[in-house]
């Protein structure tokens, strides 16, 4: 009842798909041009690309889900430039994706055995959501088995592991304090895999895409940051990239949400703005096809493709509270109770040695306290010159 | 004797959902709905800001991004008594409905579609006839002969290739498929005509929210600020955008998706008797017209119909101890006294997980069998979402929602009894999507005339510093989420969390059953359901479909 | 009280160590300063155009610049703690020897328990001192060091860009930029105490201090040199001890 892989025909290229589906090569070639530029290369390099697009079959994706909420997926299907949407479900050929798949159960199973068996060492890994330690992780199993055991035994033989999302990239919300289920990134569960960190809450569908395009063009892993995200995307600040920033640097800012400031697009940084330590492409690809991004629309940045933004909150404040302490203790506090300290420390020190000292001058000038009134006021002269 | 199945993983939703069912003489005789994923929101959320909830709530879920926001915002403004601006109430609602409409029209065609749709079906199809099919149906304008036939060579080169993707191992040509291929082309046109349209919608998020999935909120409004004459906030031309969003979502609605479900509905009418379940539904009601506490405004009404009794709309109190409760009988929690139903004001959330040691080829269904906890009303298993929402305001009189009903059930030439049912609940979604496409340009409408009266306000600063608050406070945020009723209860104390509980509407649908062995909407749906081929689950798919669920929203 | 002929005048701190004092001083100050405002800017303005100013860019600059004065000046310290004399010499910041650890114990005595009997009358630092001065020596360090990561990801020059290794020892940035901060808090913590103490002990000592590090000069009464020289308790052994002249540098 199913169709059968092996009865098939020959596998096509991506460009005899894009072309028999109506595309002109002009607009082909004009695609190339477009991702060439979004993962950095000109000239020869697009070249490149439109030889590996004309020459390549659909690289089989396997996309695994774990504790996630799913908006990675549903990031991915945002992706925006008509023609590329059309050539990314082109492009690759997603065999396993439980949000999308027409099988369910144990076809569901089959087809995931099927890609692993017949694209081994070829197919890409795409993982999405964190993979739960605690109690052997029972706290997230798919056909009776853990995460843990699937993710291990699906990228044995994956050729590159993409970890989209903050989810998989760093654990995300579930592996905020007090992390209940001891959720972690899948870096830390696979070794010995180069793995894409794919970073955000959910990255950008163009990043995404981007992503895919790349490792599909040029059959190699992007150049990385130190924390895996792919450096066309994640090495520029949003701060930097941000077009409120020359409020920031001439010091207008918004002092609270709906004010007159807040009104004319003012620099957000005094409301919690994350944008100065965060790495991502907001400021320059934007979201949804480029229509905003969160400062735009006038809510500060969170920061959410950085490791454990969820625990450098409060959100609206800009500085995360200091680790090891109360919620509510965050540097300043504690520098205000440690000077306040101080200052009673050196009130309390002030008056003993005060004591000290007319004690002392009483000794030396003999039992007369009267006299040591007159001494004590002209102490400091007694010892110059 | 009975076989014993297992649907794991149920694919085409979000989240992990295993079903396990009792197979006697082709029918169901017995199911159990299971949530084998948890990730502890609710512990996490203890002793944070509850400013910065509703960012933690909304990653609960990703499909549907911003209704647990909006729920967080709600309670958290509930608890410490803030209204905000009715200008931010119309920029919420008009995203709810947004949120309504991309929802509704991706669970139709990319989640359900390929349970009434065989796409393999679709390469037999004549595109002539298709095109006729198409154009008898509806206005839409890509239905000419060339348009199916170049959908037909797309998709033929696709399935040549030899690499089959998401449409590999399908159950392409079973039975309890009805449609005629020439149905199955136009099907899967506007499969892809819907994953294009789905990223447009969504920018109404984008422009008040900044990016989706995963729109921004604000405690106290919206963070989104108007300023007709100023280039760095919503000015004439965002407004355009969104005006011209919404009526491009409306128009995919009404010309391709109602025509659709009304033109597939015919061939599958023996499941409208099946399926139906529970006869309970509940409703919180949502799309406040003159604020949240004011709930006799809303678009949608709250209330309970018991008995599948639509003479009587029962009142509900989600602040009522004995009202709404949640109980851990089957589901992997413990706590003290765990036999008691808990208000979730007074909810406990600790995780204690009892069931086999993975890999497992059964779960213990007579012990706790879920992550999922098991809410009631006053004891009453209740099903929540689209149906419940129609069947509510078609008791409740709300004249916009019965003639919306009325006229569906005209068209199928359908008495409303059929609406209790797997087709019911897939019609249910239809038809408070044209709804919520109509009121969004309502309120937008209502945006536009406030603005033009000189209210720009989207926020309001009187209780955003934690010190205005009263040392205690408990509030309670309810909203209508696509797949029903969803409410946050929030304990403030000195200024932070001190619990948090969620009960979501596939906490209500997908639960296990309760001591007393009342079953809740997925398992009790399944009774009864026919399976032509135990190794193929393709009807209790459909049936768990209708409900689309959400597995990441029910346990959280 | 006149026996001021009992005193006698040590050139104890040398010019270098003078400048580098108070440049060293400027610099925390305006770095302290700069800091607070770039985490607290004032709402100097209600109304504006970008164009029209750049304040809070020029408030960073600043600081950026005072960040390198202070690096320098740091860095010109510890060459001259081989170069210079022995009040300034490296040693006496590592509290190593018994003498100083003994010398340690009195002046905790002294000074925070208030009793009076055996003074220490430093010529240099007392040895309490000269390890809290190591303590801020290794603060300026961390700053330094932080800060100079928080400039490494946008910088182009070779300096911040020795940092790059910094940040992922936190996990990142905004937990440098908290560290950092917090940084800011010791040093006005320190300074309100040492400027304190510097009050202090030159009211309880009367060896003029407080002008010692304008001038040079401390005074001191000869049988309390005498008395240090034999204990060799602050300050090491002497090699050439500068007294009553002025010295070369
Ligand atoms: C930001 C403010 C200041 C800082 C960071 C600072 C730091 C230091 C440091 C590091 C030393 C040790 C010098 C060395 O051995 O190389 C020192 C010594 C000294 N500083 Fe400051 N200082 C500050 C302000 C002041 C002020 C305002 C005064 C004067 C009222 C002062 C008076 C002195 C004196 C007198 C010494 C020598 C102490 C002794 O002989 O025990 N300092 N200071
Ligand atoms: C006494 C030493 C210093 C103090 C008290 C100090 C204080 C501060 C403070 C309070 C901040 C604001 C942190 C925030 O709110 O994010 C800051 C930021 C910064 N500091 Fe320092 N700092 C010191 C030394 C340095 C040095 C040596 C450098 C290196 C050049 C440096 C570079 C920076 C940078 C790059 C920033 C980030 C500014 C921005 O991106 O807007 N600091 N500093
Ligand atoms: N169940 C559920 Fe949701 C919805 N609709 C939320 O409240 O999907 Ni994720
Ligand atoms: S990274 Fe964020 S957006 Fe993606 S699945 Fe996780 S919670 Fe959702
Ligand atoms: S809004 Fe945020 S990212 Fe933009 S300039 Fe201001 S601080 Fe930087
Ligand atoms: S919150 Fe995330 S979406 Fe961009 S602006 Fe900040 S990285
Ligand atoms: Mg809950």
């Amino acid at each position: 009842m199913s169709l059968e892989l092996e009865t098939l025909p020959k596998e096509q290229t991506i460009y005899d798909q894009v072309i028999a589906r109506g595309v002109s090569r002009r607009e082909f070639l004009g695609f190339c041009a477009w991702i060439g530029a979004c993962i950095g290369v000109q000239g020869a390099g697009v070249d490149q690309v439109v030889k590996a697009l004309e020459t390549k079959k659909r690289i089989p994706v396997i996309w695994l889900h774990f504790q996630e909420c799913t908006c990675c997926s549903e990031s991915f299907l945002r992706s925006s430039h008509p023609i590329v949407a059309d050539i990314l479900l082109d492009k690759i050929s997603l065999d396993y994706t439980e949000t999308l798949m027409a099988a369910s159960g144990h076809q569901a199973e089959q087809a995931l055995q099927d890609t692993m068996a017949k694209y081994k060492g070829e197919y890409l890994l795409c993982i999405e959501g964190s993979v739960p330690l605690a109690e052997d992780g029972v706290y997230c199993c798919i056909g009776g088995k853990t995460a843990k055991g699937i993710a291990e035994e699906v990228a044995e033989h994956a050729k590159a592991i993409i970890a989209w999302g903050n989810c998989a990239c760093s654990g995300c919300v579930q592996a905020a304090k007090p992390n209940p289920t001891q959720a972690m990134p899948i870096k830390k569960v696979i070794a010995g895999k180069p793995i894409i960190n794919v970073q955000g809450c959910p990255p950008i569908a163009e990043v995404m895409a981007g992503v895919l395009v790349h490792l599909l063009a040029f059959d190699a892993i992007p150049e990385l940051d130190n924390l895996g995200r792919p450096k066309a995307f994640y090495s520029r600040r949003v701060h930097d990239t941000c077009y409120r920033r020359p409020n920031f640097d001439a010091g207008l800012f918004v002092e609270s949400f709906d004010d007159e400031n807040a009104r004319k697009g003012y620099c957000l940084y005094k409301v919690g703005c994350k944008g100065p330590t965060t790495y991502n492409s907001c400021g320059t690809i934007r979201w949804n096809g480029g229509v905003s991004f969160p400062i735009q629309s006038g809510h500060p940045c969170i920061g959410c493709s950085e490791e454990n933004f969820w625990d450098k909150g409060p959100f609206y404040e800009r500085l995360p509270n200091f680790p090891g302490f109360g919620v509510e203790a965050t540097a300043d506090t504690l520098g205000q109770v440690a000077l306040g300290a101080a200052a009673v420390g050196v009130a309390a020190h002030a008056v003993m040695t005060n004591f000290r000292k007319r004690n002392e001058i009483g000794e030396q000038t003999g039992e007369n306290a009267e006299k040591a009134e007159t001494a004590d006021a002209a102490a400091t002269d007694d010892h110059s010159i | 004797m009975s076989t014993r199945i297992v649907v794991d993983p149920v694919t085409r939703i979000e989240g992990h959902l295993r079903i396990e069912a009792e197979i006697k003489d082709g029918k169901i005789v017995d199911a159990w709905s299971a949530g084998t994923m948890v990730r502890g929101l609710e512990i996490i959320l203890k002793g944070r800001d509850p400013r910065d909830a509703w960012a933690f709530c909304e990653r609960v879920c990703g499909v549907c991004t911003t209704v647990h926001a909006l729920a967080s915002v709600r309670a958290v403004e509930d608890g410490i008594q803030v209204q905000v601006p009715p200008n931010a109430e119309l920029i919420r609602n008009i995203m709810f409905c947004a949120q309504y409409m991309q929802d509704h029209v991706v669970h139709f065609y990319h989640l359900h579609a390929l349970d009434w749709v065989d796409v393999v079906s679709a390469l037999k199809a004549n595109p002539a006839a298709t095109s006729t099919l198409a154009q008898s149906i509806s206005h839409w304008p890509k239905s000419s002969p060339g348009y199916f036939s170049d959908i037909q060579k797309r998709l033929t080169k696709f399935v040549e290739s030899g690499q089959l993707g998401i449409f590999a191992n399908g159950y392409w040509g079973h039975p309890a498929y009805k449609l005629p291929p020439e149905a199955n082309l136009m099907a899967v046109a506007h499969y892809l005509e819907a994953l294009e349209w789905q990223k447009e919608i969504v920018k109404v998020h984008t422009i008040f929210g900044g990016k989706n999935p995963h729109p921004n909120y604000l405690v106290g409004g919206m963070p989104c600020s108007i300023n007709i004459n100023e280039a760095n906030a919503i000015n004439a031309e965002r407004l355009a955008m969104v005006g011209d969003l919404l009526k491009q979502g409306q128009q995919f609605i009404e010309q391709v998706y109602i025509p659709d479900v009304l033109a597939v509905a015919p061939f599958y009418l023996d499941w409208a008797g099946i399926g139906g379940g529970l006869d309970n539904y509940l409703c919180y009601g949502d799309l406040p017209t003159n604020g949240f506490s004011d709930i006799s405004s809303y678009k949608f009404q709250r209330g309970a119909i018991l008995g599948r009794d639509l003479s009587t709309v029962h009142p509900v109190d989600p602040r009522d101890d004995t009202g709404i409760q949640e109980f851990i009988d089957h589901s992997w929690y413990e706590y003290e006294g765990a036999a008691a139903g808990l208000h979730p004001w007074k909810g406990e959330t600790k995780l204690k997980y009892s069931g086999p040691k993975p890999p497992y080829a059964n779960l213990d269904t007579d012990a706790k069998y879920s992550w999922l906890k098991t809410p009631r009303w006053k004891g009453h298993a209740m099903e929540v979402g689209p149906l419940a929402r129609m069947l509510v305001g078609y008791a409740g009189g709300n004249a916009e929602i019965k003639d919306a009903v009325t006229a569906t059930l005209g068209a199928l030439n359908a008495p409303p009894s059929v609406l209790f049912s797997t087709l019911g609940r897939t019609a249910a979604r239809a038809i408070e999507s044209q709804l919520a496409a109509r009121w969004s340009l309502d309120f937008y409408n209502q945006l536009l005339a406030n603005i033009k009266a000189g209210d720009t306000r989207t926020f309001t600063r009187e209780k955003w510093e934690p010190s205005s608050w009263p040392k205690q406070a408990k509030g309670v945020g309810t909203s209508e989420a696509p797949r029903g009723a969803l409410a946050h209860w929030i304990v403030i104390n000195e200024q932070k969390i001190e619990n948090y509980q969620l009960v979501v509407p596939s906490t209500w649908n997908a639960s296990p059953r309760d001591a007393k062995g009342q079953r809740s909407a997925y398992e009790a749906a399944l009774i009864g359901t026919p399976v032509h081929d135990p190794q193929q689950p393709l009807e209790i798919i459909r049936t768990i479909h209708s409900f689309d669920p959400c597995l990441a929203c029910a346990v959280h | 009280m006149n026996a001021s002929h009992d005193y006698q005048r040590v050139y104890v701190w040398q010019q270098p160590v003078r400048w580098f004092h108070w440049i060293n001083a400027l610099a925390i100050i305006t770095l302290g300063v700069t800091g607070w405002v770039i985490t607290h800017p004032p709402a100097l303005m209600n109304s504006g155009e970008a164009w029209t100013s750049f304040w809070f860019g020029k408030v960073r600059f600043v600081h950026f610049t005072s960040g390198y004065v202070l690096l320098a000046n740091f860095l010109v310290r510890i060459y001259w703690s081989f170069a210079g004399n022995k009040y300034a010499s490296w040693r006496n910041f590592l509290p190593l020897t018994k003498a100083q650890l003994r010398e340690v114990w009195q002046v905790l005595k002294v000074d925070i328990m208030q009793s009076s009997d055996k003074a220490v009358h430093a010529l240099g630092h007392n040895a309490v001192a000269y390890f809290t001065y190591a303590a801020t020596g290794l603060l300026t360090v961390f700053q330094v060091v932080t800060g100079f990561a928080l400039m490494a990801p946008t910088s182009q020059s070779w300096l911040p860009r020795l940092f790059t290794w910094v940040t992922p020892l936190f996990g990142s940035e905004g937990a440098v930029r908290t560290y950092h901060y917090a940084g800011m808090w010791l040093f006005v913590i320190f300074t309100f105490i040492h400027v304190y103490l510097v009050f202090y002990h030159d009211y309880v000592e009367g060896h003029g201090v407080m002008s010692s590090i304008i001038g040079g000069w401390k005074f001191m009464e000869k049988h309390k040199i005498a008395a240090q020289e034999a204990t060799g308790i602050s300050g090491l052994p002497t090699k050439s001890r500068q007294t009553g002249s002025r010295p070369k540098v």
